[in-house]
């Protein structure tokens, strides 16, 4: 059962809607329960996709982040009316300030997260789907870049054993040695690096990538699921988006701590934006309980 | 079932968006930020609890004899609606005094800020306001002077009712400069030892310590008060040249030429402040001129913006030998648990202040910020350069028109 994500099934338009709608939304309210319920459901979803790694992210990146971002807030800025204290400038430590420090940690935090849901969730060729027709270089160097990283990698692995075999093992020897055999591996790697994009840009220049009239092949298909899920994200979008024009979603942290909390709308709003966040899971749920139902039980 | 269920979709998001415009087309308020006075000067009741429930604040503009008026309403202040009688009759004016009387019969219960626009300049820092019928023994009201062209006195008065008359208050540059320069004079007669006024001139100690100390403590003692007198008499005698405008010849820290009969600035690394030695001056906060120009200040600032623009009504203050202004700032502010946000600006050798009681420069436009204010002049050097004497009144006030709107300009000019 591992990495059997329902949600990666859906339309690639499905998916990046809603990371679309999640994350500009993420980054847009700053309202402390959107923040919370953004949060949670970017970790949920994190650790669903994830796994054991995604523990590890959580722990050595993910919370340092929020503690590092929280506590540099209140030292440049001094701005609110409940003065705790004076820090060594003589400028004063604000409750306001730190609340902020906090509130901003929690939408990075949120933000990196779901950012790591979107690469596992769209992979390269949904992208290309998505946009190979609408601006096909720009897709293309796109995707290419994507996958230079992990290419890289695995190249560079292989030019070091090959240079090992060579007699040009870059971890042992002297320091000099070892630099030499370590700077001639990344000339190796940089001309191939620039040969390889060269060569697939070609490639894809022959094949007739980008021309008009031309249709490329794709697994995907809009079926009635899919229209189904489109209607329920453009429904979320507008809902939410009505809520935080017309204050609904209201906060203010400067000067002093203002906003709407237990208003019957904001509570909607809330619901709303929850349910969006939580989709991908409940679909998980609800694939999961269908499989196991499916299943012989003699 | 799934068309039923699209279908469903479909209207709720049409609902949705005409709900959105439906509650985007009332969220703006209903009450007018500028209401005008009518001719009796009665403001309904009903027009009170509305601005009680929106909590906002409105001008109520009037005139009386071709003299202009405002009224500044915070919603918060009402307690119980009632109506309100907000006009006031100008009696007399003239080049240094107004009579004016109240239409109202009681007082209003809280104390409002009024502001009336003069047509002409008045040349002073600051005005009182006393009652007309007793003006020898009833307690004056510090008014705020502020506008640009036009004067406008800013004040809160505490009864609405009666005659009342607001008289300039007295320039303080001809009258202080001397008693501060006498005030001092005391002070150095306080034997020190070796250690001569540590707020003297760094190039005049070795001078001093050099002096046979046990001569007789009489001449050192002058020789000490010469010393610490020279920066004034450097500004007196004239050698100074006076800023014309035209001036370029800046020091190394950008500050142009100082008008005659102004200190020079002093650098705040060279001053060690004497906690021996203590003096005292009038110290304020104020903000008034934020509420003649309401309408450009940041909405989430209404809350804290003082009601009457006074953060920090004048009172004495006590402070240390070789203390600058912003020292003195920093520690009333502390004490008072006034909000204050400065940051060392190398370029200018000086503390630059940044926000007081978290109102902000640019809060109330793109020319708004903090400005300081001794004895009358808007010194041209950072606050932490102006060494405070003894007897001075320092002033921070807000502008929202680079000065001009608190009378920096004419200060520039003389």
């Amino acid at each position: 059962m591992n990495n059997q994500d329902a949600f990666s099934g859906y339309h690639p338009l499905v998916n990046i809607l809603y990371f679309g709608l999640v994350i500009g939304y993420t980054m847009f309210f700053m309202h402390p329960v959107c923040l919370l319920i953004s949060l949670f459901c970017a970790v949920c979803y994190y650790i669903c996709l994830n796994g054991r790694r995604a523990g590890r992210f959580l722990i050595w990146y993910a919370v340092p982040t929020l503690l590092l971002t929280a506590i540099i807030n209140p030292a440049f800025n001094h701005q609110g009316i409940h003065i705790l204290g004076y820090l060594p400038t003589g400028n004063p430590l604000t409750l306001e300030s730190i609340l902020y420090g906090v509130a901003a940690a929690v939408m990075l935090v949120s933000v990196l997260l779901w950012f790591g849901c979107y690469t596992a969730v769209m992979t390269s060729d949904k992208f290309m789907y998505l946009f190979g027709r609408m601006i096909p270089a720009m897709s293309l160097v796109i995707s290419m870049t994507l996958r230079f990283v992990p290419r890289f990698k695995i190249q560079l692995e292989a030019v070091k054993e090959a240079q090992a075999g060579l007699g040009r093992d870059s971890s042992s020897g002297s320091l000099w040695k070892r630099l030499k055999c370590a700077l001639s591996c990344f000339s190796i790697m940089v001309t191939w690096s620039l040969e390889n994009a060269v060569e697939t840009a070609d490639s894809m220049k022959g094949r007739g990538y980008g021309l008009g009239g031309r249709t490329a092949f794709s697994i995907y298909v809009l079926t009635e699921r899919d229209k189904g899920m489109l209607l329920w994200f453009t429904f979320c979008g507008f809902y939410l988006l009505n809520g935080s024009l017309s204050g609904g979603l209201f906060w203010r942290y400067f000067p002093s701590i203002r906003g709407v909390l237990m208003e019957p709308l904001t509570v909607s709003f809330e619901i709303i934006y929850f349910a969006l966040c939580m989709t991908p899971l409940i679909m998980n749920r609800k694939e999961e309980r269908a499989w196991k139902s499916l299943q012989s039980k003699s | 079932m799934k068309k039923f269920l699209a279908i469903f979709f479909m209207i709720a998001v049409v609902i949705m968006g005409l709900c959105g415009c439906h509650s985007l087309n009332h969220k703006p308020v209903t009450l007018a930020d500028n209401i005008s006075i009518p001719q009796n000067g009665v403001i309904k009741a009903a027009v009170l609890e509305e601005l009680k429930n929106e909590n906002k604040a409105v001008t109520f503009t009037g005139e009386s004899h071709n003299i202009h008026y405002e009224w500044v309403i915070f919603g918060s202040d009402i307690k119980n609606t009632k109506d309100l009688n907000l006009g006031i009759e100008i009696i007399e004016v003239s080049d240094d005094q107004i009579v004016f009387r109240y239409l109202s019969d009681k007082n209003f219960g809280f104390s409002p800020a009024l502001s009336i626009h003069l047509k002409g300049l008045w040349n002073a820092p600051s005005a009182s306001v006393c009652e007309k019928s007793n003006t020898k023994k009833a307690e004056k009201q510090w008014a705020a002077i502020t506008g640009t062209k036009q004067s406008i006195l800013n004040f809160s008065p505490k009864t609405q009712t009666g005659t009342y008359i607001i008289t300039k208050d007295v320039e303080p540059n001809e009258t202080v400069l001397p008693e501060a320069l006498a005030a001092q004079t005391p002070n150095e007669t306080v034997p020190s030892g070796t250690s001569v006024d540590p707020a003297s001139n760094q190039t005049a100690l070795p001078e001093v310590s050099a002096a046979p100390m046990s001569d007789n403590i009489t001449s050192e003692n002058q020789q000490s008060s010469q010393i610490s007198e020279k920066p004034q008499e450097a500004t007196l005698s004239g050698t100074q040249d006076i800023s014309d405008g035209k001036q370029t010849k800046q020091d190394q820290y950008k500050t142009d030429p100082i008008p005659e009969g102004r200190p020079l600035p002093a650098e705040p690394e060279e001053q060690t402040p004497d906690t021996r030695k203590t003096y005292t001056c009038t110290f304020s906060i104020e903000c008034s001129t934020i509420l003649n120009n309401l309408g450009g200040l940041e909405q989430e600032k209404l809350d804290i913006l003082p009601k009457n623009g006074v953060i920090l009504a004048p009172q004495t203050v006590t402070f240390y030998e070789g203390e600058s202004v912003y020292d003195v700032l920093q520690r009333v502010c502390q004490e008072k648990n006034i909000h204050l946000e400065a940051s060392w600006t190398p370029m200018y050798n000086s503390a630059y202040v940044e926000g007081i009681h978290n109102l902000y420069e640019f809060d109330c436009g793109s020319s708004s910020g903090w400005m300081y204010r001794v004895d009358g002049w808007y010194p041209n050097y950072g606050c932490s350069r102006y060494l405070l004497k003894q007897g001075e009144t320092v002033e921070w006030r807000y502008s929202c028109d680079l000065g001009k709107d608190i009378g920096k300009a004419e200060s520039v000019n003389k």
